[in-house]
This record gives structure tokens, sequence and C-alpha cells, in this order.
């Protein structure tokens, strides 16, 4: 897969880019719209990551210069705005998803694999971890035959500390993924414990294995050798 | 603010009635002494003109004429049958000599009659003669009374008109006034203050609309100025944030970190994370205050309900509180920004669950007065009374919440005037708080 960073801000690139890699991208950088239009017009990429706010031209411009390019790359729009008529208008002119600044790499690879799956389709879409399916489509969770129930959350909750295996998600990371961006002003995230205890229960009511490990004071790992 | 009953154009009028008054009753007692005065000079000038006919006749005739040498009386007369006027001349023996105008009686035709009179001495042949001239009282007083009928109708037409000419000039000359004043009473808002001129030849009005002007347009820069500074701030604070969270993601990979080091990394994202969301929520303050969300969408308020009762869910149960749902059998649609009313109804009902320990959280929507009602109250700590003025300020929190920094309940308000919902606050310490929402 090759990604095409777009962000004027270097030090934000970099992370990006650093992140990314270690997961096995080719990422190449582009700080200005014109550069990154030059790159565009050369390389074909898979994905484009967008700040909408360049200093030379508006993202959304380059999108649309894009498409007259043919070509074929998904784009994930960045922006610090959070304006909603840009959402509509990126969405519109083709973006394909949209993340509001500050966002959590984890989300960033999230948003990347969710576009891979249901664009590329090449992926299963089930997970098997002992004799638990987790079909990441359809979206639900099978012990052998039997389903398991999961409340919205719970499942989403596990299917992304199970699509992050063994890595440690702390516990913002997983109320961004859960909660999004609510305007709430408090920030506590103890709720995800209370999350965790139920889908522990659930899973062990088939199996007694520990797949989600506490990390104490941080957060959760999921592990399995799968 | 309360208002004075009177307006400036009445004030105006009526101090023109009331001038007006007092020069009509002032005059209703001069005019009748004025007009005797002139009519008494009049007279006197007719008499001086009568007797200089008399004397002129006297002149070119002779005094013969009048007054014949075998004539015993030495005397003459003439009167005509009113007895209106009559002239005398007659003989007399007199060394001074006699030029006065008097009221004086006379016998005419045996009968009293009341007469203005002019005597004269004239020295004729060597011999005195007296004439005198008179025009009777009643006379006089008729033409007296003439004037004065003339003089009062003219005042009355003259004080009418200048009324009515008063009063329209009045209107006239504040009318640019008015429409000063119209123009700040149509003002709700710095942003909505209509700035075309008002034409107007009064100096004062003219630099009083060039002064609401100026301050106007001083105040809607500092409103402006204000807004987009807050905006400008949460823009640039979100990419810097941004690239510490990144950073700290990274770090947080490194598989080799220490636990200590780890937990100092997670102490970083939380901070960073409440710093986010305070962010976010200024932003999201900015941009109501610049009317950036569009109110078009049809939100069914007991979905809306529902909704915010879903996602809220977990919390309720964490702390093993009750969420009681009374929705109205319709479910009511309103026009509005369905986000932002989410976010209100999910604030006002976050900030019932954080204050309330036991007991329940119960949502209510009704139609009162045709109006849609939601309420959201609950069994928590209450606010005291002095506190509850306060709630919907920025940054005030009245208890210790550790992960709170209260803008929620500040946000919540300013969608609800955005929206023109009005919102009350009802609450007893100890027994809970209750917020009524009132949709327009």
């Amino acid at each position: 897969m090759r990604i095409l960073i777009v962000e004027d801000e270097k030090s934000l690139a970099s992370e990006i880019k650093e992140f990314l890699e270690k997961e096995d991208y080719n990422c190449d950088l582009a700080f200005t719209g014109n550069e990154a239009s030059d790159l565009i017009g050369i390389n074909p990429y898979d994905f484009v990551l967008l700040d909408i706010g360049l200093p030379d031209l508006n993202g959304l411009t380059l999108i649309k210069k894009a498409k007259e390019f043919d070509s074929e790359a998904y784009f994930i729009v960045i922006t610090a705005r959070g304006e909603l008529e840009d959402k509509i208008k990126g969405f519109d002119l083709g973006a394909d998803d949209y993340l509001p600044k500050p966002f959590s790499l984890l989300e960033l690879k999230s948003r990347i694999q969710a576009i891979t799956r249901r664009k590329f389709g090449q992926q299963s879409s089930i997970i098997q971890f002992g004799k638990f399916e987790l079909d990441i489509i359809k979206k639900y969770l099978k012990y052998e035959n039997h389903t398991v129930d999961l409340t919205k959350k719970e499942y989403k909750l596990l299917s992304y500390l199970i699509l992050n295996k063994n890595r440690i998600l702390d516990r913002l990371q997983l109320t961004e993924h859960i909660w999004g961006e609510f305007y709430e002003d408090d920030y506590d995230s103890n709720y995800i414990d209370v999350h965790i205890k139920n889908i522990r229960k659930k899973l062990s009511l088939f199996d007694e294995a520990n797949y989600i490990k506490t990390i104490r004071g941080i957060g959760y790992k999921f592990e399995s050798d799968l | 603010m309360k208002l004075p009953k009177l307006k400036l154009k009445s004030k105006l009028a009526l101090f023109n009635a009331l001038s007006k008054a007092i020069i009509v009753t002032a005059l209703l007692f001069i005019v009748p002494w004025i007009v005797s005065e002139i009519t008494i000079r009049e007279t006197d000038n007719l008499l001086i003109q009568k007797l200089d006919r008399v004397t002129e006749m006297i002149d070119s005739l002779g005094i013969e004429n009048y007054i014949s040498r075998d004539n015993e009386l030495k005397a003459f007369g003439s009167y005509n049958i009113l007895k209106e006027e009559f002239i005398s001349i007659e003989q007399i023996s007199l060394d001074s000599l006699i030029d006065e105008i008097q009221f004086s009686q006379r016998i005419i035709d045996n009968e009293l009659v009341d007469y203005r009179v002019l005597s004269y001495s004239l020295e004729k042949s060597g011999n005195n003669y007296l004439i005198e001239i008179g025009r009777s009282i009643s006379t006089i007083i008729r033409f007296e009374e003439d004037m004065k009928r003339f003089a009062f109708l003219f005042l009355v037409i003259i004080i009418f008109i200048t009324i009515i000419l008063d009063l329209s000039f009045i209107q006239f000359l504040l009318n640019p006034f008015e429409k000063i004043v119209r123009k700040l009473k149509n003002t709700d808002h710095p942003t909505s203050f209509d700035y075309t001129e008002v034409q107007t030849s009064t100096s004062d009005f003219k630099y009083l609309d060039y002064t609401i002007h100026s301050l106007m347009h001083k105040i809607e820069d500092a409103f402006n100025n204000e807004r987009e500074y807050i905006s400008n701030v949460s823009h640039e604070l979100l990419t810097p944030i941004s690239i510490i969270q990144s950073k700290l993601d990274n770090i947080l990979s490194d598989e080799s970190l220490s636990d200590s080091d780890l937990l100092k990394i997670m102490d970083s994202k939380h901070t960073l994370g409440r710093l986010t969301k305070m962010v976010r929520t200024l932003l999201m303050m900015s941009r109501i205050e610049n009317e950036e969300y569009l109110l078009i969408e049809k939100v069914g308020i007991n979905n809306l309900v529902k909704n915010v009762a879903e996602e809220i869910e977990d919390k309720i149960l964490v702390k093993e509180l009750e969420l009681k749902l009374i929705l109205h059998s319709e479910n009511i649609i309103i026009n509005g920004n369905e986000n932002l009313l989410f976010i209100l109804l999910y604030n006002l009902v976050n900030n019932a669950i954080r204050y309330t320990q036991k007991g329940y959280i119960e949502i209510e929507t009704s139609l009162e007065n045709n109006k849609l009602v939601l309420s959201v109250s609950d069994t928590g700590l209450g606010i005291s009374k002095e506190n509850i003025a306060h709630i919907f300020s920025r940054f005030k929190n009245f208890t210790p919440h550790k992960d709170s920094f209260g803008l929620g309940l500040a946000l919540a308000k300013k969608i609800c005037d955005y929206h023109k919902i009005q919102i009350k606050v009802d609450s007893e310490l100890e027994k809970g708080t209750c917020f009524t929402l009132v949709f327009p």
C-alpha cells in the first residue's frame, strides 16, 4: 500500500509517516498542495491523507485535481477546523473519510483498514481466535455456532481490540473510537472498564481463556496468536 | 428597562399647547384694554380730522355763515338724528385757549347722551369761539365691540394655525430622530444593525446618527474580533495538539518503555485529551456565535431523546442510576440542527448523571400551551440559589470534579439561544435539579 501524506506541519507529517511505516505502509510526504499535486500526477497512490488547511491551495481543490489525473487514491481528509460544511463538501468531492484533529494514529490506521476492506474486499472479513469467529463486515461474534450477544458498543470495543491485537490500546484511544468526538466536557474513561468487564463476562461463558489483558494504569491489550 | 411614558415629540407638543394657552389667557386680559385704547385714539383722531375740516370751512366761508350777528344765542349746533355725532360752535368770552378731548355729557333734545368731546377755542374777528365736536360713546362702544370680536377671532385663528404648524414642524423636525430610535430598537445584536444613514439637515441628529454608527462599528468589530480570535486560537491549537498526540502515540508503541514511563505518557495523553475537548467545545461555541450551523433539519424529539438515552446508557449503568423516559405520545418534529440538539440534551443528561449519586434521571417531553417542553430532572446534589445565576457561565464549577471544566452547560445555553429555546433551571439542594427547555 502506498500512501501520500499531505500535511504542512512537518512534525506531524513525519510522526504519521513513522507510524504508518511501522505498519508496513509506504509513505511519501508532501508539505504543500503543489508538491502533492505533482506527486499524485506521477505516482499511483492507494491513499492520500490530506490536511484541508494547506498554505498554497485548498485541500478540496486538490481532490478535484487528483480526480482529473484519474488517480484512484482514496482520500482521508484531516482538518483542524472540524467544519460540518467542509465535511459535507469533502464527501461530495470524493473524500472517503474524515478525521478531525487531533486524532490518534491507531484511529487513522483503523480508518485506512476500514476503507481497504470496503473498497478492495480482498481481506477475509472473518477473524478467528480460539473457537470464536468475528465477522467484521457482518458485525457478529460467534462461538462455534452460538452467537455471542454483544451490545453495539461492546462489539465495537472488542473488534477494535482484535484488529489491533497484541498492541496496548490506552483508554483514551478506546474512548475516542467508541464515543468519537462527543462534546461532553468530562473525560472520564472508567466506562471503558465497565464495558471490558462485561465483554470478559460474556466471553467467559464460552471460553475460560483470558484474551483481554489489563495493562494497569494504561489500558488493554488483546492477546492472541490467532 | 422601564421607559417613561412621554416621548420627546409629545413633550414638545404639550409645551407648545401650554405656552399657547398662557398666551391666550394673557391676551384675554390685555386685548380689551388695547382695543379700547385704540378705539379712543382712533375716535380722537377722527374728531381732530373733523375739527380741521370745520376750521377750514370757517376759514373759507367765514364764521358768519354759522353764527350770524343777529343770532342771539351766538351759537351753532348740528347733530344727526341718531345723535351719534354733534358739532357745536359758540361765542365765548374767555382769555385762555382751550384744546382738549374728554368724556362728557350733553343734553340733546332733552336727552342726556355720553360723548367723547373735542373742545377747541378759536379766535375769529376779535371774538372767541368754542368749537366742540362730539361722538357718542355708544357708537364708540359699538366700534370697540366690533374690534374686540375681530381681535378674538383673529387670535383664535392665528393660534389654531400656529399650533398646527408647530405640531407638523415638530413632527418633521423629529422625524430623523425617530428613525434613529427605531434603528436602535430594531437592533438586537451588534451584527444586525442597519447602517443606512438617516437623511436630515439638523446637524445634531446627523452627529447623533454618525456617533451611533461609529460606536456600532466599534462594537461590531470588537465582537467580530473576539469571535475570530476564539475561532483562530482554536484552529491554531488543534494542530500542535495533534502533533503532540501523534508523538505520544508513537512513543507508546515502543515496547522497551518502563511501566513508570508508560504511566507518565498516559497521564500526558489524559491531560491532552482534556485540552482537546476544551478547545473543541470553545471552537463549537464560537462557531455557533458565528452562526455557522444551519437550523434546517427536522428532528423528532422522541427519537432525539431515545438516541441520547442509548448513547448515555452505560454511564447510567455504571452509576447504578435509573433513566426514566416519559415521552409525549406524538413524536413532535422541531426544526434545528440535529447534531447541536443532540449535544444539548446529551450535556444536560450527562450533567445530571455527574451530580447524581443515587436515584434516577428523568427525561420528559410534553406539550404545554401548544409548545413543546422537554425537561431533564435528577435526584442529585442540587444547586444552591446563589449559584443558579452562574451555572451557564463558562468555566464555573461549583463542586470539585476532576474531569470537568464547566463548559457543558455554557455550551448547552449557547445551543438553546441559537435555537431560540428557553432554558430554565429549578433546583433544591440535596433534592435535585430540573432543567426545562421550552421550544419556540
